[in-house]
This record gives C-alpha cells, sequence and structure tokens, in this order.
C-alpha cells in the first residue's frame, strides 16, 4: 500500500497553486488535508503524476462571518469547524454535521471544503451543504466563478468544477430567528461514512412552516434534495403524523438503484457490501423524521 | 507428567483453590509494557538490517483461473528490482507448504500458484526492490495471462460438484466427511419427548491484530545458515516444516521470535510469510523484510475463521433435561485446508457444553472453495460450536416455555460429576458451574433487570436479555488433528504437544528463563513466566529475565494456541525450578552439614525447619554453586541451570472405531454472560446496555491481565455477533478488503464489561490453573443473538445467521425470514 510516483508541488498562494493547476493539465491533484487522497494513492485507486498541496497557502483557513454568510476557507479544518463558537450559532447544521465526520485525527487534518469538494455521495458535509443552499466559489487561473450547491455535485465524485479549479471558499446562510436546524445520520459504526443521513434547516413563525430544507446522503450517487418531503412540510402546521408522512414522502420520490450502482457511488473503484438500497432508503426515512423532528424542536415548533 | 493411557482412574479429585501463594492470583502490571508503552518493543517491521530488500507479492485477481503465462520481463527491468520470482519458477525450486489436512498431495500448497490459482488474493508472483515502492511500482509491470474458469463458491453446490472442482487431483470438493456416533443417539431421541431443530450460520470472520504477519529472511550463503525473524511460526516443534519448504537443512534454520501486537489465532503457523522472506533471501543473497499489508493480510494470510452452516437437533424431555444432541455442519474451508478439520476437533472436545448429555452424533463435511483458506481465530471452530449450542437450547427454552437460566441449570453437569466424559470422549477435568450462573444473575441483578425490561417495553421500547453458559476448554492435545484418520496403516498415537523451558540462577541468585516459543502476542507469556517463577523463588517478578530463544537449538515448544500457554509454561517452569532448588537443597544441606530432609524452602532460602538463623539465602547458594566448587556435594557440576520440558498433563487414546475419542483438550473453565440490549426497529442497530462476564479458568495467575482477556474476547464476540463478516460475491469476489468494510468493534462499540471471578482448580496443572485465552469469544455470540430475539420476540425473529447486522435484523423484521 504504497502510492505510485508523484511530483509535489506547493502552492504559495491560492492564485500560485491554480496556477500550478493550469501548467500540469490534467494529471495534477489538489491535495487539501488528504484524508480521502491519501488513502486513495496508498490504495492506487488514483494515480496523479503531480499533487499540488494547498496547505501553505495563507489566509484559506478562515472561518468568518461576511453579512448574511459564513465563510469557510478551503483549509480550515474539520476540527477547527467543528470547535468554532461561530459555526455553532450560526449555521448549526455545519456543527452537527461534522461532528459526525471520522474521528478527531482525521478532522485535524481533514478539511471542510476538500470534503465537499471531493462530493462522495455518503459523506456528511456535501450533504450538508445541500441543504444549506451554500455558495462555492470556485478560483481558477482565469479567474472566479460562484456555483450554488446544487449546481455543484453532478455526480459520484464528480462535480461542476474542472480539473483546473479550486474552492477556494465556502459560504453558508447564516440562520435567523426560528429557524432550527439538525444532522440525523446512522452508521454502521461509530465514526464511519453513514449508511443514510439526512440535513434539516426548519423556519417557523406563528407555529407554521414557512421555509425548509432537506438533503440527504446515501441513496443516490450524490447528495440530494428531499423536495416532495419539503412540499409535504411547507406551510404546515406540524405534528408527528405530518413529519412521518414527509418522511415517506422523502424516500417515495428516489430512485432504486442495484448494489453495483451503490457500490459506485461511495467507492471510487473497489465492490463494497454496501447495504442493499431497501434497507439504505428506510434508514433515510428514519433519519428524515428524527432530524426534522429535531429541528422542530430547535425551532419551537413541535406540539 | 503425561498420562497416555486409557485408565483414567488417575485424576485426582478437584482440590480448592490454595490461597498461601505469593504471587499466583496478585493483580501486577504486565513486565511486558514498561517496553511497550514507551514503543521500545521492536516488532518486526521495526527491524532493519544492512542492505535489506523489501518483497511484495502479485496477487490473484480471480477466484478461479488457469496460469497460461507469467512474463516478469519489464518489472524485472524496473528501477530498483533486484529479483523478480513467479509461481511456475518457485515451484521448481521449493517445497509445497506444511499442510496437516487429509491427502495434501492431492491438494498440493505452495507459496505462490504454480498452475491454477485457486482464489482472489492468491500469490502469482514475488517482487523484491531496493524498497517498497520500487517493489510496488514493478509488481504492476508484471503480465500474467489467466484462462478463466468458473468460480466455486457456494459450498453446498461445491459439496455435490464433480466436474468443476479446486483440486482436480482429489477428485471432489468434499476434502472430509464423516459422522461420528458416542453413545445411544438413535434410543435417546426414541426416548425423548420432543426434539427441536434448527438451521444456522454462522459467517466467515478473521482476526485482526494491530500487525500483520511479517518475517525478514537473512541467508548465509556460505554457511547456509538460514535466519528468519518473524513475528509468526517460532515454535521449535514444527520449525522442520518451513526448512522442508526452503530445502534448507532443518539445523541450519533459525526462526526468530519477535513480539506481535496480537495474533488471536492468526499467527498459527503462517508458513507463508516466513517461507517467502527467506525463499527471496536465498535467491538474492541479501536480507528481505516481507511485511503483509492488511490487503495481502485479508486476502491472503490464510487465516480466515469458521465459516459453516449448521443443522442441529436437540431431544429432551418436556421437564427441560436434555438427552441427546445431532450436529450436522458443512464448513466452508476455502481453497485449501492447513489444519485439516482440526476446528472441528476443537468442536467436539465440548460439543455439549457445560449440559448432561448423554449422546451425540457429528457429521462434518469439509468443503473446498475459491476463497482464502481457514486458520485459526481465537475459539477455532469452538466459537461457532458454542454459539449452535446455545442456539439450539434457548429455542428449546422458548419452546417449553421456561426461562433461558433456568433451562440451563436443570441441565448443568453437578459438582461430584468431575472429572466428566462427555460424549465425545474427552474430559473435563472439574467444574463448579451453578455458582457461576448464580454470581452472574446476581451481579446483573437478572430480576431487576427482567422488571426493568417489562418497564422499559411497556414505552415501546425492544429491549432484551440474553444469558449463556459456555464452557471454554484450553491445553489442547495435538492428537485432534490426526484421530479424523483411522487407517489401519496409520497408527494414531496421542501428541504431546510439549513445552521446554530453561532456567538459571546467576552467581548472585538473579532468574533467567528462556522460552522456545513464541513472546508476546497480547497474551503475555513474559509476565506469566516470571510470576511463576516469581513464586518459586520469591523474587519480584519485575526481576526476573526473560528470554526468548529461536528455534535452532532449542527445546520442543509449541507457543499459544487452544488456551495452552500459561499451563505449559506453569507447568515447564514449575519442573525446571524444581531441579535447580534441589540442586540447592543439597548445596546447602551439605554446606550446613545437615541432612537434606532436615531443611526447607523459605522466603527465598534454605534454613534448617524452624531454625531462621540457619539460613542460607538463594545469593549465597548460587556463589557457592558457581564459584567454589570445593563447597559442592561429590559430583555436583558447578553453576545452576535446568531444562524442562513440561508435556500435555493428560491425554487418552482414541478407541480404534472412533466411538470415543479419546481425552485431548481436558483444563476445561466454564462461564455464564449475561446481556441486557435495545434494538432500533428503524435502523435495526444494537445498543448494548449492561454486559456481566463471570468467568472461572481455575487458579487465577494475573486476574488484571485476564480480565483483560474476558474484555477483548468479549470486543471480538461483539464483533462477531453483530458486524464483521467476510463476504464475498457470486464470482468469488470478495467484498471486504480493508477496515472501510470490515466492521471491527472501537472503543465507541464495546461496553464497560462487568466482572466476576470463581475459581475451581484443576486438578491436573501445576497450580490448578486452566487456560483462559479465548474468554469471552467464545460466549458473547451466544449471549448477543439470545437478547436480540428476546428484544424481538413480539416479532417472531430470532437469530439464525451471524453476524446479526443492521440490515439483517431489518430483513428479519420484514419478515424476511430469521
Ligand atoms: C478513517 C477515515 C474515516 C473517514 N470518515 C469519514 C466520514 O465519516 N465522513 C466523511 O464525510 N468523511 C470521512 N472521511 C474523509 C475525510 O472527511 C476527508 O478529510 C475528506 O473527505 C476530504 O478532505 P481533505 O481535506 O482530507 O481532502 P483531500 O483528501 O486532500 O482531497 C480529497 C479530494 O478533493 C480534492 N480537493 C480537496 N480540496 C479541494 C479544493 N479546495 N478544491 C478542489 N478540490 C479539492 C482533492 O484534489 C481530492 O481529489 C474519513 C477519512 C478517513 C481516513
Amino acid at each position: 500500500m504504497k502510492p505510485p510516483p508523484f511530483s509535489y508541488h506547493r502552492g504559495r498562494t491560492v492564485e500560485h497553486a491554480a496556477e500550478l493547476l493550469r501548467e500540469l493539465g490534467p494529471s495534477a491533484r489538489l491535495l487539501a488535508g488528504g484524508q480521502s487522497l491519501l488513502p486513495m494513492l496508498n490504495l492506487r485507486l488514483a494515480e496523479p503524476a503531480h499533487l499540488v498541496d494547498l496547505g501553505s497557502a495563507p489566509g484559506l483557513d478562515a472561518i468568518r462571518r461576511d453579512g448574511d454568510l459564513l465563510v469557510v476557507g478551503a483549509t480550515a479544518r474539520q476540527a477547527a469547524v467543528e470547535n468554532s463558537a461561530d459555526v455553532r450559532s450560526l449555521v448549526p447544521l455545519l456543527a452537527e454535521a461534522v461532528e459526525h465526520v471520522a474521528h478527531p485525527p482525521i478532522r485535524h487534518r481533514g478539511t471542510v471544503v476538500g470534503s465537499i469538494a471531493h462530493a462522495s455521495a455518503v459523506a456528511e458535509l456535501p450533504c450538508a451543504a445541500l441543504a444549506l443552499d451554500a455558495q462555492l466559489t470556485l478560483l481558477s487561473a482565469d479567474g472566479v466563478r460562484t456555483v450554488g450547491a446544487e449546481d455543484f455535485f453532478t455526480g459520484a465524485f464528480t462535480t461542476s468544477a474542472r480539473a483546473d479549479e479550486i474552492v477556494a471558499q465556502v459560504a453558508f446562510p447564516v440562520t435567523g430567528p426560528g429557524t432550527g436546524q439538525a444532522w440525523s445520520e446512522f452508521s454502521l459504526r461509530r465514526g464511519n461514512f453513514p449508511v443514510a443521513g439526512a440535513g434539516v434547516s426548519i423556519t417557523v413563525a406563528d407555529g407554521e412552516i414557512v421555509d425548509v430544507a432537506i438533503a440527504i446522503c446515501g441513496v443516490s450517487d450524490r447528495p440530494v434534495r428531499a423536495r416532495a418531503a419539503e412540499a409535504a412540510l411547507l406551510g404546515s402546521r406540524p405534528d408527528p403524523e405530518t413529519v412521518a408522512a414527509a418522511a415517506a414522502a422523502s424516500v417515495a420520490e428516489l430512485t432504486p438503484r442495484g448494489a453495483g450502482d451503490l457500490a459506485a457511488h461511495i467507492l471510487p473503484v473497489v465492490a463494497a457490501p454496501v447495504p442493499a438500497w431497501g434497507y439504505r432508503a428506510s434508514v433515510a426515512k428514519s433519519q428524515v423524521r428524527r432530524a426534522v423532528t429535531t429541528a422542530l424542536t430547535r425551532a419551537g415548533g413541535v406540539r | 507428567m503425561t498420562r497416555t493411557t486409557d485408565n483414567q482412574a488417575d485424576v485426582p479429585a478437584p482440590t480448592a483453590p490454595h490461597k498461601d501463594m505469593k504471587w499466583i492470583g496478585r493483580s501486577v502490571k504486565r513486565v511486558e509494557d514498561p517496553k511497550l508503552l514507551r514503543g521500545l518493543g521492536r516488532y518486526i517491521d521495526d527491524v532493519v538490517l544492512p542492505g535489506m530488500l523489501h518483497a511484495v507479492v502479485l496477487r490473484s485477481p480471480h477466484a478461479h483461473a488457469r496460469i497460461v503465462s507469467v512474463d516478469a520481463e519489464r518489472a524485472r527491468r524496473a528501477p530498483g528490482v533486484v529479483a523478480v520470482l513467479t509461481g511456475p519458477e518457485a515451484a521448481e525450486q521449493f517445497g509445497p507448504l506444511p499442510d496437516s489436512g487429509p491427502a495434501p498431495d492431492k491438494h498440493v500448497w505452495r507459496v505462490l500458484a504454480a498452475d491454477k490459482v485457486h482464489y482472489v488474493g492468491e500469490g502469482v508472483a514475488v517482487v523484491v526492490a531496493e524498497n517498497r515502492y520500487q517493489a510496488e511500482d514493478a509488481r504492476a509491470l508484471i503480465d500474467v495471462t489467466y484462462d478463466v474458469l468458473d468460480p466455486i463458491v457456494d459450498p453446498i453446490a461445491a459439496a455435490e460438484d464433480t466436474g468443476n472442482l479446486v483440486h482436480e487431483a482429489l477428485g471432489t470438493n468434499v476434502a472430509y466427511e464423516r459422522t461420528f456416533t458416542f453413545g445411544e443417539v438413535a434410543r435417546d431421541f426414541a426416548d425423548a419427548d420432543l426434539v427441536v431443530r434448527d438451521r444456522l450460520r454462522w459467517g466467515r470472520q478473521t482476526a485482526h491484530p494491530l500487525d500483520t504477519t511479517a518475517a525478514i529472511g537473512d541467508y548465509d550463503a556460505g554457511t547456509g545458515e538460514m535466519v528468519v525473524h518473524t513475528n509468526s511460526i517460532s515454535m521449535t516443534w514444527l520449525a522442520f516444516g518451513a526448512a522442508v519448504a526452503l530445502g534448507i537443512p532443518s539445523n541450519k534454520l533459525d526462526l526468530r521470535p519477535y513480539i506481535s501486537g496480537g495474533s488471536f489465532g492468526s499467527k498459527q503457523f503462517c508458513w507463508r510469510s516466513t517461507v517467502t522472506a527467506a525463499m527471496m533471501s536465498k535467491i538474492t543473497g541479501r536480507p528481505v523484510k516481507y511485511v503483509e499489508d492488511r490487503l495481502d493480510y485479508q486476502l491472503n494470510g490464510d487465516q480466515h475463521g469458521s465459516d459453516r452452516y449448521y443443522d442441529v437437533e436437540l431431544a429432551l424431555m418436556r421437564d427441560g433435561t436434555f438427552r441427546s444432541l445431532k450436529i450436522d455442519c458443512v464448513d466452508d474451508y476455502g481453497a485449501y485446508i492447513q489444519f485439516g478439520v482440526g476446528s472441528h476437533g476443537n468442536a467436539l472436545a465440548q460439543v455439549t457444553g457445560p449440559y448432561r448429555i448423554t449422546s451425540t452424533e457429528y457429521r462434518v463435511r469439509a468443503v473446498l472453495t475459491n476463497k482464502t483458506q481457514q486458520g485459526a481465530y481465537r475459539g477455532f471452530g469452538a466459537d461457532a460450536g458454542n454459539w449452535a449450542l446455545e442456539r439450539i437450547v434457548d429455542k428449546a427454552a422458548a419452546e417449553l416455555d421456561l426461562d433461558p437460566a433456568d433451562i440451563r441449570r436443570r441441565n448443568l453437569i453437578p459438582p461430584d460429576a468431575f472429572p466428566y466424559h462427555i460424549p465425545s470422549g474427552n474430559m473435563y477435568d472439574s467444574g463448579n458451574y451453578e455458582p457461576v450462573l448464580d454470581h452472574a444473575l446476581q451481579r446483573f441483578d437478572y430480576d431487576g433487570w427482567r422488571r426493568k425490561q417489562e418497564a422499559m417495553r411497556a414505552e415501546g421500547r425492544k429491549i432484551g436479555i440474553g444469558v449463556v453458559t459456555a464452557n471454554e476448554r484450553s491445553v489442547y492435545g495435538a492428537t485432534e488433528f490426526w484421530f479424523w484418520f483411522d487407517d489401519k496403516d496409520v497408527p494414531v498415537k496421542t501428541t504431546s504437544t510439549p513445552e521446554g523451558v530453561s532456567m538459571t540462577v546467576d552467581t548472585v541468585g538473579a532468574v533467567t528463563v528462556t522460552l522456545y516459543s513464541t513472546p508476546f502476542w497480547g497474551n503475555s507469556s513474559d509476565t506469566v513466566a516470571a510470576m511463576i517463577a516469581a513464586e518459586e523463588f520469591d523474587v519480584d517478578p519485575a526481576d526476573v529475565s526473560v528470554v526468548h530463544h529461536g528455534t535452532k537449538g532449542g527445546l520442543p515448544a509449541a507457543g499459544p494456541g487452544g488456551s495452552r500457554l500459561t499451563v505449559m509454561l506453569a507447568g515447564a517452569i514449575t519442573g525446571a525450578s524444581k531441579k535447580i532448588k534441589d540442586k540447592l537443597r543439597r548445596i546447602a544441606a551439605h554446606d550446613m552439614e545437615v541432612d537434606e530432609a532436615d531443611l526447607e524452602w523459605v522466603d527465598g532460602g534454605y534454613q534448617v525447619r524452624g531454625a531462621t538463623d540457619s539460613r542460607r539465602g538463594i545469593a549465597d547458594l548460587a556463589m557457592l554453586a558457581y564459584l567454589v566448587k570445593t563447597a559442592l556435594p561429590d559430583g555436583e557440576e558447578s553453576g545452576l541451570a535446568a531444562d524442562f520440558v513440561y508435556d500435555h498433563p493428560h491425554l487418552t487414546m482414541p478407541k480404534p472405531d472412533r466411538s470415543d475419542l479419546g481425552s485431548f483438550y481436558p483444563c476445561v473453565g466454564h462461564a455464564c454472560h449475561l446481556v441486557a440490549v435495545e434494538v432500533d426497529e428503524e435502523t435495526g442497530s444494537v445498543d448494548i446496555l449492561d454486559y456481566v462476564a463471570v468467568h472461572d479458568s481455575g487458579t487465577l495467575v494475573n486476574p488484571r491481565s485476564y480480565d483483560g482477556q474476558i474484555v477483548g474476547g468479549t470486543a471480538q464476540g461483539i464483533g462477531t455477533a453483530l458486524a464483521e463478516e467476510m463476504t464475498y460475491d457470486a464470482g468469488g469476489n470478495p467484498l471486504v478488503g480493508t477496515f472501510w468494510d470490515y466492521l471491527i468493534p472501537t472503543a465507541l462499540d464495546v461496553p464497560e464489561v462487568n466482572f466476576g471471578h470463581e475459581e475451581t482448580p484443576s486438578p491436573i496443572t501445576a497450580h490448578g490453573i486452566k487456560g483462559g485465552g479465548e474468554a469471552g469469544r467464545l460466549m458473547a455470540p451466544g449471549a448477543l443473538s439470545a437478547a436480540i430475539d428476546d428484544a424481538l420476540r413480539d416479532h417472531g425473529v430470532r437469530v439464525t445467521e451471524l453476524p446479526a447486522t443492521p440490515e439483517r435484523i431489518v430483513g428479519w423484521l420484514q419478515g424476511q425470514g430469521g
């Protein structure tokens, strides 16, 4: 389990890193925390000729509020986000989701943005970003563009970012009054990727749901929004039956997938004994119900 | 010491625990720990020899395929590569690996596949390079042409198949088949009020030590001496097997032992890594290190556990008393069968568990398939056997509407029945089972938990309680590897499985113990050796020096396995100590000019009975022994050294017709585990709320490290019950390779285990010690299965397949079997 030969390049700034990616071409890969990329290299599931390390580029690890947005820079570690009081109060769903990522040693190296850029269909953070309608800033030698989370995830481990684009930062809308958020997941062993998980943000005004976003991971080739469930909840005065019906709707709108597909969504190459779709879907349903219930309680809207 | 006779009258009556010991029975910190905790342990991968090369193995991507050609030219020219050896080349230069299966010449097992690959992961070539990176790069350049064959995956179908064979020379995929009948099975079944039947499935698992199996071969072309540094085989008694495979005289091979981050049976033998490193050193003339990576270990490590399909029948009376037991087992051994059906010997050693059952039928079919072969995993077949028995006992309890603790109590072998012979012939040396059950019930607060359970269930929670009473045989006699065969031309003899030690007391009285088998595998051999020696010589265990000798020139030693090491080392060290203490007594008597019979050993020295002022301490006597020849009795040699080989404490011959297999696994412990769980109906997850384990392994040596065995074994049992599974798809492709998908419980998943101990000494071992190395793993799967059943009883769910993964549990709840 040793990586194939590669050459290592250090990006002095994020712009310099972008120039290197342009220069070195498609055989170059960006290196952030390395917690997904290095295992892939060691298993020879990826064989990039060049690694461009973003780690020492200055200023990229910021976690700061910018108006109605909380901005997380490309090299901000998962542990830093987890321990940030700002994140906890301004984007509680992100704080709760990141706690479920792996174990502390991995969160001390892995980055939030790297996980989102890696775009695993079972990972917590891409799913949370989708539920939160996060905005991604893509930077390349050509300049900068912004993409919404929904347009960013295009398939298993694939995104709308080009190979020479860097996700320089991800901006999450901060919560307002009456909003409750929750993450719920089930994994086969603590610290593992979930079988399925759900991220929920709900705003309640006068006992009525006025805004709701639900995203699910583990049931498709990418995180997905549960639009039917959202529609079932929006405008309702929620009780447990409504919530259960919405959870059922969240799964009914999904397309069942075969084991081979699921394996490919979840691991880059090798087959995995992934739980079958039916089981994943039933776990997803329960996690949607649990996350919605918790979010409602936090929004002060449960009865 | 060995009793190899049919006469069982020579087993003494059980004794009460002796409480007059200084060290035995006291919790001491392990003498191994200071070096391990400071990172000074020197594991095999820490060893770097000058000029050392690194080997990697090219593994087969196919489950079943003929090797048409192996072209290694590109790899040989790659940077840093020193040698490449292909399977066909290796078969010309090196012998097969040692195989104690039936008809080994018909399923020849080699370090690299020669003409056919038999499972995904089987080695096809070895690359040796200046570093591991280069070796892995070059491995990718080897071109193998395969003629892919239909994979043989399902053992039930494979058993019937005569066309598609794993090994053509064998003519069948069934490597071994036999039905044993012990006692009046037909009569007992006819007399029984009812018969309970079950069909059970025990999934394939693997032990996962922290470090994989590894070796460094270091060949001296000048002398022809081969030294292999290894963390696996280093037991003297069978080391010659590696010499034969390597084509080296046995007395020119030295296997040097290294500590390891665990074995749990998985490092038992492991010829492959030793032979890989050694053969490549012989070829290159330089030291070669071969360290399995986790994929090598999982796919090509020869240590998968039992993979069984059971049909079980229990005949019993209305009052819940058991009569007879029938077991029909298909075991999927994978592509080879290195230990024969020895793992069924383990199951047969305690086939009827702690219960009075007067007859037993046991049918075993060992089937070969295109999977990695089985090896040993903590329990070695008795793990599955215990589970199957406890499952049928629970089913019987449910059918008779008896409390699961009650039905067990009714059937426990009573204390006055020991030594007790079970139907298969094995002897249980001693036991007192009911106090263990009572202790556990009380520690768990069984009645209290039952009340709590009712209250919690009333709130809609799925709470279940499981109880098992189960045995743990220890100290194997290798007879169990041969008694399967009763060919008239091959007379079966009992096989002692000896363990030797050497001891010295030096000029100033300091004690050294030399061991001839594997050091620390997680099992604290050094602490045991130090404690037993300390007990004999009245010194502090921390002051006893423990040395590990290589196999070359060593005394017979079989190492850890079958929970034997503590018992065997205690016997050997007690024996060697006695020789030295006898000599000290002769010297003391001579020096004091008194009769030997007038001397007594007190506090590390001899004195005339009752006369403390006459004392000669060990240091004074040692000084005489080494330096003052004139002070020694006539004919007494200088120095204080003794060898002692402790043979198996109790073996008896199998009957010629195998209606009785003799006694081969006689030191039998007992345990009761109780667990309360909560099952989440939606996700199928099982939360452990409370866990109690009470064990009786005879006299306790070091309770502190024994508790560690119980927690570790229980953790593995939890993995076995709930999560760990080595799965294959219909094409024979392993679906599990790394810890991503092979789910070992972590500290976060294992509950606090509440321990209790009882002590019923063995009448046949030094100090009454029994082995306890499989503690926990033999009990937890049954206890958890029962608790899940109980939690889901309203849904009619029964756990009949392990692991009971969350996905399976949800499937059972949805009415898909179970
Ligand atoms: C044992 C273990 C358990 C884990 N468990 C979980 C878990 O439960 N849940 C979970 O979600 N994750 C888990 N992970 C993965 C972990 O969260 C990773 O840290 C994360 O997926 C990737 O972040 P990284 O910073 O380490 O990125 P890297 O590994 O460095 O990069 C990953 C990929 O993203 C690309 N990339 C990284 N940053 C950027 C960027 N700014 N712009 C464009 N592309 C970029 C890289 O080129 C690479 O292709 C686990 C990892 C391990 C080792």
